[in-house]
């Protein structure tokens, strides 16, 4: 009896352990953290390249919002390109809940094995994106530059011309996100600030003459007068940090946003 | 007196758990099962688009290859049957989506000889219309494939939901039935692959 339950238990414990690793079976990389467009994990790119093609893709996240994801990988692990590019869209969120305009550009330099490259286009950008386009711009950009082992000019080049179609179908102007969420916490607490104060106000009537009501209603000013100060503080915080965005100098990229990906896209190898 | 109110208050607070708890657990599986279902839908979607693509490239095969007559009418046969295999959303039972993905992997493998056949076609090959048809067709299987898998994921965590106890005596009492998977056809199911 104990044997068969030790059985059982050692039995459930490898099924849990099987299936817990079953997820992780699938290699994709996980998600970036700090979160990045430019994700040189194969090694093309030099610092700087991959510096300046960040600075381009950040900047164009914040102006149109569409968010263009760069993977280099060594090893696709046996996957097909599609199906990796897909999960990467899928896994990291790349483009924004609202759009699905994500777009991921996996490249798998040529070693031993064949190149191979694919555009996975986002749900919300298919229309603007055809599989065909993609294709033509694989066989007719990037893979003449890839031939000639410059994977920064096909990247760059591929997208340039991804930007441009990208943004003909959605260009939203990339809102600070807490913009709306930091109206509305100055807002609640000028609220909260006028309960206090009415409170207080009808406390010190309600306290009469004779208590010591006089030294605290005159505490209560001082108290609310000091959450003015710190209601007006966000107000300053957001005007420098619109700054630094509106200059597109160490912006910073503001993370992936949950977008979808179908599948659509094209792939290429050489 | 005061007992009886006690024992009534009691008697009212677990009634009141076990309402809540039921209809907590209802609801979570209403939207798990919709989840499914706009899975499926978009299942569907993906299958319908290779089917639309078909009349077309048969169509453009034919102007080229007037002795493959028989492989065209497989495609056009396995399309019919493809596209009558319907499936009711509300039951996607393991044997429904079997029947489903049975259906379409005998289309998927007619393609694939039609595909083929361009070898022997160099014609055929060169038309642009042809390789439009192709490419358009290579992006459907990557959005069957993509959708396949999304659908597998979001039964996975439907059928997790109604198996797990306390919950799964909910789910067999308002009847929430464990859905299919999408298993992969030995050979049939992969995406037609012309090597050049």
């Amino acid at each position: 009896m104990k044997r068969l339950i030790t059985m059982v238990a050692g039995l459930s414990l490898i099924l849990s352990l099987a299936l817990s690793l079953a997820p992780s079976a699938f290699a994709i990389p996980g998600r970036p953290s700090p979160a990045r467009l430019v994700n040189d994990l194969a090694g093309t790119f030099s610092s700087r390249q991959a510096e300046e093609l960040e600075r381009v893709l950040v900047a164009f996240d914040d102006s149109t919002s569409n968010q263009i994801a760069v993977v280099t990988v060594r090893d696709l692990e046996g996957y097909e390109p599609s199906e990796y590019a897909t999960r990467i869209g899928l896994d990291w969120g790349v483009g924004s809940e609202k759009f699905d305009n994500g777009i991921v550009i996996l490249v798998k330099p040529k070693d031993r094995t064949a190149g191979k490259v694919f555009i996975a286009v986002g749900y919300g950008l298919e229309g603007a994106i055809p599989d065909a386009y993609a294709k033509r711009i694989i066989n007719e950009v990037m893979i003449p530059h890839f031939m000639n082992e410059d994977y920064y000019g096909g990247v760059t080049e591929a997208c340039k011309v991804l930007m441009k179609l990208a943004s003909g179908e959605i260009s939203e102007l990339r809102e600070d996100e807490f913009d709306e969420e930091d109206a509305g916490a100055i807002a609640a607490g000028i609220l909260m600030l006028l309960i206090i104060v009415f409170v207080l106000v009808i406390l010190s009537k309600a306290g009469g003459p004779g208590s010591d009501s006089g030294p605290g209603s005159g505490r209560g000013r001082t108290i609310y007068t000091g959450p003015i100060i710190t209601t007006g503080r966000p107000y300053s915080g957001w005007g420098s940090s619109g700054g630094s965005f509106g200059g597109g100098f160490g912006g910073g990229f503001g993370g992936f946003g949950g977008g979808s990906f179908g599948g659509g896209g094209a792939g290429g190898s050489w | 007196m005061k007992k009886g109110l006690t024992v009534l208050l009691i008697v009212a607070a677990v009634v009141l758990g076990i309402f809540l708890w039921v209809k907590g657990a209802y609801n979570k599986m209403v939207t798990a099962d919709e989840g499914v279902q706009a899975a499926w839908a978009q299942v569907e979607n993906v299958y319908q688009r290779r089917a639309d693509l078909i009349p077309n490239l048969v169509a453009t095969v034919k102007g080229y290859a007037q002795h493959e007559s028989e492989t065209l009418e497989n495609v056009v046969a396995a399309r019919a049957k493809a596209t009558q295999t319907l499936v009711d959303p509300s039951d996607l039972s393991e044997e429904a989506i079997a029947r489903f993905n049975e259906a379409q992997g005998e289309l998927s493998s007619a393609l694939g000889r039609l595909l083929m056949i361009q070898e022997n076609y160099p014609d055929l090959k060169a038309n642009q219309n042809f390789s439009e048809l192709q490419a358009q067709l290579e992006g459907t299987e990557n959005r069957i494939a993509t959708e396949r898998m999304k659908f597998n994921e979001t039964a996975r965590a439907y059928n997790t939901l109604i198996r797990k106890f306390p919950d799964n005596i909910i789910a067999s009492m308002f009847g929430f039935e464990k859905k299919g998977y999408f298993e992969a056809q030995a050979g049939a199911e992969t995406a037609p692959k012309v090597e050049f």
